[in-house]
């Protein structure tokens, strides 16, 4: 009986072991995929479900709904106004960042007396959160206590009451300085970087070859440095598509939804009046366009490479 | 019981005084001789101590001369009282002693950022875990997230939450959504039924949805007028007003008053001082308030309560927006971006001539509040003894905002929240927190109104109790029905639009057609029963104040 016993014993630890053996490489990668099942797999799953039913705090239960929940984002004025803010805010935005952060980049290439420390002051607002950022330039512009107005009039020797934050155009024009003044050191990082990595041979080639500045800029300069900038360009086109804080904190989308974008109104929708339906369905709508743009984006990326 | 005065209770307060005997010792002993705990939070605070804040001394609450509670359970037969706390016993003892059975839990309560949760950080969480042992942990949150993350939690089931600080116009959304317990047998189970009549009749039943009760009022949050009397009075101006506008410098009687008169002490003070200022800022909030608040004394409502089409774009909404815009001219520049405190800073620093705000503007104007460093952002008053107080315009000032205290229906431990809000609400206990110099709570119980301490913390204090009774006594309330914050968002962007040149109108009109929007995805029969419930309750049109049904109380 005994030698029964360790004989079943022997032969299920050697089954055990084996299966050990044979299974080693899914236990040594199952804690990742359960973490990755539970914190990605789920809440997309989940986040899909919820954009067709009535998730709805003012709503009880949770309904079939179908595409109901798209409907109403597509139909709702605020949603289109929303997205076609975001789209040219976030153009105009990176256009004006480009431009600087390229003139500030070409300025800065060049070694000369006190470079070294005007390049970390260039720098700091990019270390700075976006709602210090826009709490910043609200101190700044609002009346009846910034001081933006009181310095345009002194500059100016008349009275100027401009309304920064609470008309149309200004507050668009408030959100674009406020993201221009924070994020123009990132292109003007990057840039610097590509231009730094410029060879100098080829200015000296270009000048033998009696090339002007200007020549050398356009056909040495840019070329080389496209790649680069499509790059910064992409990161920042992604990220100010989906500004958010500064919005927040400036102008709170508006006067009336002039400056909602399209984060703000999926905020609103979800996380200040519930309605997680259409939220969730808005959020879906805008995570395949940003990523159709993305998508653009990343080809022109490539092309060069495989050329 | 003891009473303070008598000679043992007067040692044990010298001893403390003298640093003898330790605040915790003295609540023990305190206890023991049987003083009521709204007296040893009056001696306590009077006598302040190195961990708090020292509050200013409240009355002695009547209730101190009832027998212990421990010994006489709470009367359910007790007369309701209209200027004195119940006679059943002080429901802040009889909460205090249930509570002993729960020490060591600590309470989560959430209350708007800042000022707002200076009182349970300083005053009465301190006091009440020195009482029962349990603990206060605050959790602020910006005014907005007062609706959004309390929703939040509930969906995710955290119980992160005990106490929740609920404006008026969330409960029917919290109430249907299954965020808030509902309290009625905890009331009555610990005898504070009574205590509810000495609130003022137009606060009482606003802690109530479909019949039950799921919360206690606590902060009677009416808009007044403020107005600077040397500005008032200056007899130039007198002069020049009666001639100019035919009639005597005077707080404004209707709105159409409020922006002439504004119009013309701007025209004759500015840039030193401004007629009006307001808080117009979108989100901030102010909007809505003002826009609800004129709508009605202008004669409007809401919706149509037969067909719930919303009504808002009626020749009344029109006008008040177009009377809000005329003011908005008639202020100091930059208000389209003033909030509250913007507003506050720029009347204490005298450069505005009237305002119309909440109720803590009276004790700012007379450096009351400003005497505690936590208020060191607002400035120091400017205008002390200037300051006139009346109600709004057109008589129908809005109870903007406002707090309920509820429980939340995902707390672990019920009866410890219930008594944690019976305590602080209780007569004795609010009287003491709405006279702290930093509190944001505003007198709410007729035995607020008639205090003699609080009527004496500065000279004009008995006037400016007399006029916030007033205020209450014709006032409206928020649209008090579930998706109230949808409905306040979408005139929040139509005011915020008029003031970035849309017309009243269009705006409206938007506005109107985003209501009748939301009205359908909430469900139309549903919002219209929420609503005819609503328009039952005092204040909820001009026609229906209290003051209007005839319960006026006078002082």
């Amino acid at each position: 009986m005994a030698l029964g016993a360790d004989a079943t014993r022997r032969r299920l630890s050697q089954t055990a072991s084996s299966w050990v053996d044979r299974h080693f490489r899914w236990l040594l990668v199952s804690p990742a995929v359960v973490l990755i099942l539970a914190l990605t797999i789920f809440p997309l799953g989940y986040a899909i479900w919820v954009a067709f039913v009535t998730y709805d705090f003012n709503i009880p239960g949770h309904a079939w709904r179908g595409i109901d929940n798209f409907k109403e984002v597509v139909t709702d004025p605020n949603a289109r106004k929303a997205i076609a803010t975001t789209a040219w805010l976030a153009t105009a935005a990176v256009a004006i960042e480009l431009v600087i952060g390229l003139l500030l980049a070409l300025a800065m290439v060049r070694p000369f007396r006190g470079r070294r420390w005007l390049i970390p002051i260039f720098l700091l607002p990019l270390f700075m959160s976006p709602v210090i950022v826009g709490q910043f330039w609200a101190l700044l512009l609002t009346e009846p206590f910034g001081p933006t107005n009181w310095l345009l009039g002194a500059i100016s020797g008349s009275d100027v009451n401009i309304r920064w934050t609470t008309q149309t155009p200004w507050a668009y024009f408030s959100i674009l300085l406020a993201d221009a003044w924070q994020w123009t050191p990132f292109m003007f990082v990057i840039l610097l970087a590509g231009l730094s990595a410029i060879p100098d041979d080829l200015y000296s080639a270009a000048d033998l070859d009696g090339a002007r500045p200007r020549q050398a800029f356009f056909f040495v300069t840019l070329p080389l440095l496209l790649p680069v900038m499509l790059v910064a360009v992409a990161f920042r086109v992604i990220d100010a598509a989906k500004i958010f804080d500064v919005i927040y904190v400036l102008t709170k989308g508006g006067p009336g939804t002039d400056t909602y974008t399209a984060s703000y109104y999926l905020y609103e929708q979800g996380f200040q009046l519930f309605h997680l339906g259409r939220g969730t369905a808005g959020a879906w709508m805008f995570m395949i366009l940003l990523s159709v743009v993305s998508y653009w984006l990343v080809r022109r990326l490539l092309k060069p490479v495989e050329a | 019981m003891s009473r303070p005065d008598e000679p043992e209770a007067r040692d044990l307060v010298a001893r403390l005084n003298a640093g003898k005997l330790s605040r915790r010792d003295f609540v023990t002993r305190a206890s023991a001789l049987g003083i009521s705990t709204g007296a040893i939070g009056s001696i306590l605070a009077a006598c302040g101590g190195d961990e708090e804040v020292a509050p200013p001394p409240a009355e002695t609450p009547p209730a101190e001369t009832e027998p212990p509670a421990e010994t006489e359970p709470p009367s359910e037969t007790a007369p309701p009282a209209e200027t004195e706390p119940p006679a059943a016993g002080d429901p802040a003892d009889i909460a205090v002693v249930a509570a002993k059975a729960h020490a060591g839990y600590t309470v989560k309560v959430t209350y708007e950022g800042g000022l707002q949760a200076l009182d349970p950080k300083n005053f009465s969480g301190p006091l009440w875990e020195e009482l029962t042992g349990i603990k206060t942990q605050v959790i602020e949150l910006p005014f907005p997230e007062l609706y959004s993350k309390p929703i939040a939690e509930h969906i995710a089931t955290s119980g992160a939450f005990d106490i929740l600080d609920v404006p008026p116009p969330n409960i029917p959304s919290f109430v249907e959504g299954g965020v808030v317990a509902p309290i009625d047998d905890l009331i009555e189970q610990f005898g504070y039924g009574p205590a509810q009549e000495d609130v003022h009749p137009l606060y009482r039943a606003l802690g109530t949805y479909k019949g039950q009760t799921y919360g206690i009022f606590d902060d009677g949050d009416m808009f007044a007028l403020y107005y600077r009397k040397d500005i008032f009075e200056d007899p130039e101006l007198m002069s020049a007003h009666e001639s100019e506008l035919g009639r005597p410098l005077a707080p404004p009687t209707t709105w159409d008053e409020y922006t002439e008169t504004a119009t013309f002490l701007t025209g004759k003070l500015a840039p030193d001082v401004y007629g009006a200022g307001a808080f117009r800022k979108q989100g901030s909030p102010g909007n809505q308030f003002a826009f609800f608040q004129q709508l009605r004394a202008n004669g409007g409502t809401f919706f149509d309560p037969e067909t719930m089409d919303a009504v808002i774009n009626s020749d009344a909404g029109v006008k008040s927006l177009e009377q809000m815009l005329a003011v908005n001219k008639a202020s100091i520049p930059g208000v389209e971006e003033l909030d509250a405190v913007g507003q506050w800073t720029a009347w204490l620093q005298g450069k505005l001539a009237m305002i119309f705000s909440w109720p803590p503007t009276g004790r700012m104007s007379e450096n009351y509040s400003q005497r505690d460093e936590s208020f060191s952002f607002i400035p120091e008053s400017t205008i002390v003894g200037k300051v006139g107080y009346a109600i709004m315009p057109q008589l129908n000032g809005e109870h903007a905002g406002g707090f309920v205290k509820c429980i939340s229906a995902d707390s672990k431990n019920l009866e410890a929240a219930y008594l944690t809000v019976q305590w602080l609400t209780s007569p004795s206990i609010s009287l003491q927190r709405v006279t702290l110099p930093y509190a944001l709570r505003d007198p709410y119980r007729i035995s607020h109104f008639t205090s003699e301490e609080y009527g004496s913390l500065w000279p004009g204090a008995k006037d400016y109790l007399a006029m916030l009774n007033d205020a209450a006594n014709n006032g409206v309330i928020d649209l008090i029905m579930p998706a109230a914050a949808d409905y306040s968002f979408a005139i929040d962007r139509a005011c915020s639009a008029v003031w970035g040149g849309e017309d009243p109108k269009r705006a409206l009109d938007n506005a109107a057609a985003e209501w009748n929007k939301i009205t359908d995805q909430t469900g139309r029969d549903k919002q219209k029963d929420a609503y005819a419930a609503f328009l039952t309750l005092p204040g909820a049109t001009a026609e229906n104040t209290i003051a209007a049904l005839g319960q006026a109380l006078t002082l």
